[in-house]
């Protein structure tokens, strides 16, 4: 293994820098002295938040082609094809001494690559991270806090960026880690009960796609730079690129390892009926575990059900595009029901967060480039809005002391720029044109009818309810009051207050980026409709054909 | 407080010198379609300035003096607007209305660029060459239909955020939270213009839920209260029923034309050749969609309730420019009914149209005959004439679908005529009414001290019973309100009554003609309408203005405040003449048929012009639209007023004297002696009217039966259904654990057992396989 060339990677270094430099400061801090402690506790605040903030530049970056790569004739990122990755450390044009390779006996490599799928959300991740370190500034936090972000940072960005199975897997239950210790040690009254279910439900429906992935390991031949014992590897463009050739798994074994990877992913999106995790740990979570699950955790589910699932078994999605309809169909309109019956504002948000995820599995179902790159737009557009509601939520814990819709009123009195915000995120969620979330949704729901025609006005009518739950809980909670606010009894003798500057800043940014990616929508729906029109043109379209499948 | 009286024109000046804008635009070489694009981005990029600037630095001098809160810099923004609005209008004369469907290159960009997968009867490919080249992009598309709406748009914009100035400003109820209100106004105003020059269907849409979240934020201003807060509420979630199947007609549009660009969809060419049986259903989805929007039967339910918003909203927003909004949709069907290809097809959705337009009609001039609230008046006055178009249009629709392409064009233009009319009378009524409140507020606060007297905390400004004899004190506003009456009544030669004789010719020649018999009922219940129309609108002016002052605060009213007095005498002006003007200049001809305005005149000459208008329109040919004609007139000029002047009539108290544009008025009403309807006004069917009928009612019980449960239910289900057989798991998993542990006993005798048990078991395996 190349170790100079290995970091050189922008990508290696935007997942292993934070996730080394949170370990160090950690542990830094757990060396230093007693009396020392405090003052190193908002020294390393600040590093970390001065290294997302890097991160952030560097991904941006990134996407700006700054760094040079060898587009070989590409037209930007919309020109690339479904399976073309760039920055990729192991490219197989170029023979490296030493190749990449991690644990080479059984096939496992270092291998990173972005493409126009996974970038969006690598570049939401840095956006994410240091918006949800600055909301969440207080200082009781301790340096622990801020620091297991900033690995959660470098889990996170390690799913979206790698190519090897093996290591998609071991970031993917790496980021479980520092997420159960934010909710264990900094979360609500229930906060043990929800950490040790988020952890071991989702840990458990991981494990079903650990087994679909063994099997896929199995029948994945190893690339040019390895030679090892088993004669298989975990590498994910050799499996793309038997995809390509018609020559990948089929049959029943392509369903049985559909199903549970799907299992896996399903539970993480959250997809009813494997949803029950969210509600309670989104609860009990603090505001910047909330932000970053509802953010990113749960694009991690979508991503891997598009890169895995829907890239390397088209012959499945169609058999069972009943299923994904009918568990989309489910998540969305069952969810939004239920909000309807909140009375906890978080629990609310956490229901329409499964409630757009359920839209995800509807565009893919779709079979049409618009729904699939509709599908992507919405992991990227609901990764905005999501963390803004949870930042109202958290604000309104922190200075009122409670999350109960009906026990507060005219609390805009009091809070004009919380409450601002509130309607901006509110609005952003319900599907409001001129934000991001309206271009995914208009996107899947005129490639549904295209697909299946009147059963678009099931999704259609669930825009009713979407509105409603938001509205009414705007009306029970910022509004009425009747000239004087009625606080919440959990204030006792506090005096009620408006937002700090760190709160407003992050809440602001997230909503300028949901106004900005809704009225410029291509800056990334381009790319992801690239990607997708290739994909389905290269893979599901005679697939499809063979099938003989009808409209 | 401070003395409001005084002209403050020196504030005006930021304003006038956005009269620079469009020269400056000329300067650089742009024309006037290029530099369209700004009448959208300005308000844009604006009113968030606005907002946080006015958060920021609410309390400071300058802010609240020199730039009203804010109201100075929305006011310069919309006089760019208007002012590019104009220049449009003339280079688009100019050209003789040639440049219809021109993109602008520096407006229009690709939005959504994506590819189609289709099935052509053998095998899945995509469709067309390009990679990405389907794109639903954005552009600007000019015509008259949109230059009419665009310019009564940015005018009454203009004129309204004149008026709020002065009405908003001046109220203590409002201090530091005006500039909240003129940023919401703006973005208002974006979203209208944005829709009405939008080339295609979707960005019509988007600028349209733009307009509904700032009704629903501006009818909610006084978040405070929960009336208001629930309107505001009614509001959004009822014309989202109505969005929602706006939205899937547009996604049917685009399955069968691949485009939701106009000029894509509207080429001769292209427009008739998709499946007319889907096409009949999307065009449906669509008109229930703009029914939502312009409150009519059966959503019409959150207009009246919108007026708990402050009065200039109230104006702008409900009467003036929103909800036309789903006037202009239908209006851009019509081509549909009218392409040659669908002849006969859709004449069902033409009869829906303009049932719906009847029903409505009659309905909400039903209501305004006992409403006390003036403000309730005016807007189911709103919803009334709104349906008469909506009648105008259908009946357009109709003759454009059963191959009568020149009568069509008639109604079309009758139709749109009437829209212009009435938005500018009704924007102005609302504005009058506004400042008859706000003087009643004032006089109240003078007579009863800041917050009231006692229980005189109840006192309502808004309802007529505690007015009367204001002719005399409020000479402007008086004078305002009558002609816009007068319009909307459609007396003759006055505003409206050019346009409305047109929607009810029309509509009677559709039902006396071939196959028209369906059309009958909307067209009766548009000539009764007319009689109603005439009633309740005089009733309202008469116990505003005639009479004697009803309370003693109505004594003591005046007419003070600057900013309010400006907008109405512009306005009283346009409605006065304007009529009557386009008229001559065969305006509906222009807006039907895309005639050329001066054409009349032209080739007639002035006077002869007027001759032939006068004609045309008090002795057309037909004998049936002759007497339905004259009686229209009749009914709504002569016997609605009359009645509504022996019941709430009379001459002023002695020693007042109004000035003598309505003096003459006053004095009419005092003479034509009394009715008591005292009887009458307590029927059941009198009080069902004051309960709006009771489909609120009905609405609201549904809901209350059906959502609410059903939401409360699901939410059981999930923690204790889903979420049980997660717990029961748990419970499952430890009890079974804890049933296994019972196996470690710790004592070495239990386990050598064990030990002795399991060898046997592996030695009889082993024994049986061998």
């Amino acid at each position: 293994m190349d170790m100079m060339e290995m970091i050189g990677n922008p990508l290696t270094i935007l997942v292993l820098f934070p996730f080394c430099a949170s370990l160090l400061l950690m542990l830094v801090h757990w060396a230093a002295s007693e009396d020392r402690q405090a003052d190193l506790s908002r020294w390393i605040r600040h590093i970390n938040l001065g290294i997302a903030l890097l991160m952030f530049a560097l991904a941006t970056l990134i996407g700006l082609e700054s760094f040079s790569v060898d587009l070989a004739g590409l037209e930007g990122w919309s020109g690339l094809g479904w399976h073309d990755y760039l920055y990729d450390n192991c490219d197989q044009g170029v023979l490296r001494t030493g190749g990449c390779a991690v644990i080479s006996s059984i096939g496992v490599s270092w291998h990173v690559g972005i493409d126009a799928l996974s970038y969006p959300m690598v570049w939401l991740t840095t956006l994410l991270i240091p918006i949800s370190m600055l909301v969440d500034w207080n200082e009781k936090k301790g340096a622990y806090f801020h620091s297991l972000i900033l690995m959660m940072e470098g889990a996170l960005i390690g799913v979206f960026v790698s190519l090897d199975l093996f290591m998609f897997y071991v970031f993917w239950e790496l980021s479980l880690i520092p997420m159960f210790f934010l909710i264990l040690m900094w979360g609500g009254e229930d906060r043990r009960y929800a950490a040790q279910k988020f952890f071991i439900y989702t840990f458990a429906a991981s494990v079903f796609m650990l087994a679909g992935i063994l099997v896929m390991y199995f029948h994945n031949p190893v690339p040019a730079w390895g030679g090892n014992l088993t004669g298989n590897s975990f590498d994910l463009v050799l499996m793309n690129e038997q995809v390509a050739d018609s020559s990948f798994i089929t049959g029943g074994m392509q369903s049985l390892v559909f199903l549970l990877l799907l299992i896996g992913f399903a539970t993480k999106m959250p997809s009813v009926p494997v949803h029950t995790w969210l509600p309670d740990a989104h609860v009990e979570a603090p505001t910047a575990g909330s932000m970053l699950l509802a953010g990113v955790m749960l694009k991690m589910g979508a991503y891997g059900f598009i890169r895995l699932s829907v890239a390397l078994f088209p012959e499945s999605i169609i058999e069972y595009q009943w299923l994904l309809v009918l568990l989309g169909m489910v998540s969305l309109v069952y969810a939004s029901w239920v909000c309807l019956g909140q009375t906890n504002l978080k629990r609310l948000v956490a229901y329409s967060s499964v409630s757009h995820m359920g839209v995800i599995f509807l565009g893919v179902a779709t079979l049409q480039p618009l729904g699939i790159a509709g599908a992507i737009f919405m992991m990227f557009a609901h990764g905005i809005i999501s963390p803004l509601l949870f930042a109202v939520a958290g604000a309104f814990k922190h200075h009122y002391h409670t999350l109960e819709i009906g026990s507060m009123r005219g609390l805009a009195h009091h809070s004009p720029w919380m409450s601002a915000h509130m309607m901006v995120g509110w609005m952003g969620s319900l599907g409001l044109p001129l934000m991001a979330g309206f271009v995914a949704e208009v996107a899947i729901l005129i490639a549904f009818w295209m697909t299946f025609g009147w059963l678009v006005l099931l999704p259609a009518l669930t825009l009713i309810i979407t509105a409603a739950y938001y509205i009414w809980s705007m009306q029970r909670t910022i509004f009425e009051g009747d000239g004087e606010a009625q606080l919440p009894p959990t204030m006792g003798d506090d005096e009620p207050s408006d937002l700090t500057w760190h709160e407003n800043v992050g809440m602001m940014t997230l909503g300028i980026m949901a106004v900005v990616f809704g009225i410029l929508p291509f800056i990334f729906f381009d790319m992801m409709s690239g990607w997708s029109s290739d994909l389905v043109a290269t893979t599901f379209v005679d697939v499809m054909n063979s099938l003989g499948v009808e409209p | 407080m401070a003395d409001h009286s005084k002209p403050e024109w020196h504030l005006m000046m930021p304003v006038a010198a956005m009269l620079l804008f469009p020269v400056i635009c000329y300067k650089i070489g742009w024309d006037a379609i290029d530099s369209s694009m700004f009448i959208i981005a300005i308000p844009l990029v604006v009113w968030p300035a606005i907002a946080i600037i006015g958060q920021v630095w609410k309390k400071t001098d300058w802010w609240k003096n020199h730039l009203k809160e804010g109201g100075i810099i929305a006011l310069a923004a919309l006089a760019v607007s208007l002012c590019l609005t104009i220049w449009l209008i003339i280079q688009f004369l100019g050209e003789h209305g040639n440049f219809g469907a021109q993109d602008s290159d520096i407006a229009s960009f690709a939005w959504l660029n994506f590819d189609i997968l289709a099935h052509d009867g053998v095998s899945w490919e995509l469709i067309g060459s390009d990679k990405l080249g389907f794109t639903i992009g954005f552009g600007i598309y000019v015509d008259a239909l949109t230059l009419m709406l665009l310019f009564v748009a940015a005018f009454l914009c203009f004129l309204i955020g004149w008026f709020a100035i002065g009405y908003m400003t001046t109220d203590a109820v409002n201090e530091d939270r005006n500039h909240r209100f003129f940023a919401e106004f703006l973005l208002f105003s974006c979203g209208m213009f944005g829709m009405v020059l939008a080339d295609n269907f979707l960005w019509l849409f988007i600028f349209w839920e733009i307009m509904g979240l700032c009704s629903y934020l501006l009818i909610g201003f006084y978040w405070e209260k929960p009336s208001a807060v629930a309107a505001a509420k009614k509001a959004f979630m009822t014309t989202r029923v109505g969005d929602v199947f706006l939205m899937v007609g547009l996604l049917i549009i685009y399955d069968l034309y691949n485009s939701l660009s106009f000029e894509v969809i509207f080429d001769p060419a292209i427009i008739d050749t998709v499946d007319p049986e889907r096409l009949r259903l999307a065009l449906i989805m669509l008109f229930i969609g703009a029914v939502g929007k312009s409150a009519q039967f059966p959503l019409h339910v959150w207009l009246p309730d919108a007026m708990e918003g402050p009065t200039p909203v109230s104006a702008l927003i409900h009467a003036a420019t929103m909800v036309n909004a789903g006037l202009y949709l239908v209006a851009r069907m019509f081509p549909f009914f009218g392409a040659s290809g669908f002849e006969g097809d859709f004449s069902d959705v033409a009869l829906l149209i303009t049932w719906i337009g009847g029903i409505t009609a009659i309905m909400a001039a039903a209501i305004a005959l006992v409403a006390n609230d003036i403000k309730r008046v005016l807007a189911y006055s709103t919803m009334s004439q709104l349906a008469y178009i909506f009648a105008g249009l259908g009946a357009a629709c109709w003759f454009a679908n059963s191959g009568h392409p020149e009568f069509a064009a008639l109604a079309f233009g009758a139709a749109l005529f009437h829209l212009f009319n009435h938005a500018m009378a009704k924007g102005m009524l609302f504005m009058a009414s506004g400042s008859v409140i706000h003087e009643m507020h004032h006089a109240h606060h003078q007579a009863h001290g800041e917050h009231g007297g006692g229980d005189d905390d109840h006192f309502d400004a808004q309802d007529m019973r505690n007015m009367g004899g204001l002719a005399s004190k409020m000479p402007v506003t008086s004078v305002a309100m009558m002609l816009g009456s007068m319009s909307i009544i459609g007396i003759p030669l006055i505003g409206g009554f050019w346009s409305k004789e047109g929607i009810i010719g029309q509509a009677w020649h559709a039902a006396i003609s071939q196959d028209g018999g369906a059309m009958l009922v909307p067209a009766l219940l548009l000539l009764a309408t007319a009689g109603m129309t005439g009633f309740y609108m005089s009733r309202m002016w008469f116990m505003t203005f005639a009479g004697k002052p009803k309370t003693d605060v109505a004594e003591h009213v005046g007419e003070d405040t600057h900013w309010i007095k400006t907008p109405l005498v512009t306005l009283s002006l346009v409605t006065a003449f304007t009529g009557a003007i386009f008229a001559v200049l065969n305006f509906p001809e222009w807006l039907g048929e895309g005639e050329q305005l001066m054409h009349g005149i032209e080739s007639h000459g002035l006077a002869e012009q007027v001759v032939h208008v006068l004609e045309h329109t008090f002795l057309p040919h037909e004998s049936t639209l002759l007497a339905v004609g004259w009686t229209a007139i009749v009914i709504s000029a002569i016997l609605g007023p009359f009645l509504a002047a022996r019941i709430h009539g009379g001459r002023l108290a002695a020693g007042e004297e109004a000035n003598p544009f309505v003096g003459w008025l006053v004095q009419i009403s005092g003479s034509v002696g009394r009715t008591n309807v005292d009887e009458i006004a307590k029927s059941g069917f009198a009080v069902a009217l004051h309960n709006r009928l009771y489909i609120d009612d009905l609405y609201e019980w549904v809901i209350a039966r059906t959502v609410v449960p059903l939401g409360n239910l699901l939410a059981w289900f999930d923690k204790s259904g889903i979420d049980g057989v997660i717990k029961g798991i748990e419970s499952g998993s430890q009890a079974s654990s804890s049933w296994i542990r019972l196996m470690t006993t710790g004592s070495a005798r239990d386990y050598i057992l064990m030990a002795a048990v399991g060898a046997l078991c592996i030695f009889a395996l082993l024994w049986g396989m061998a």
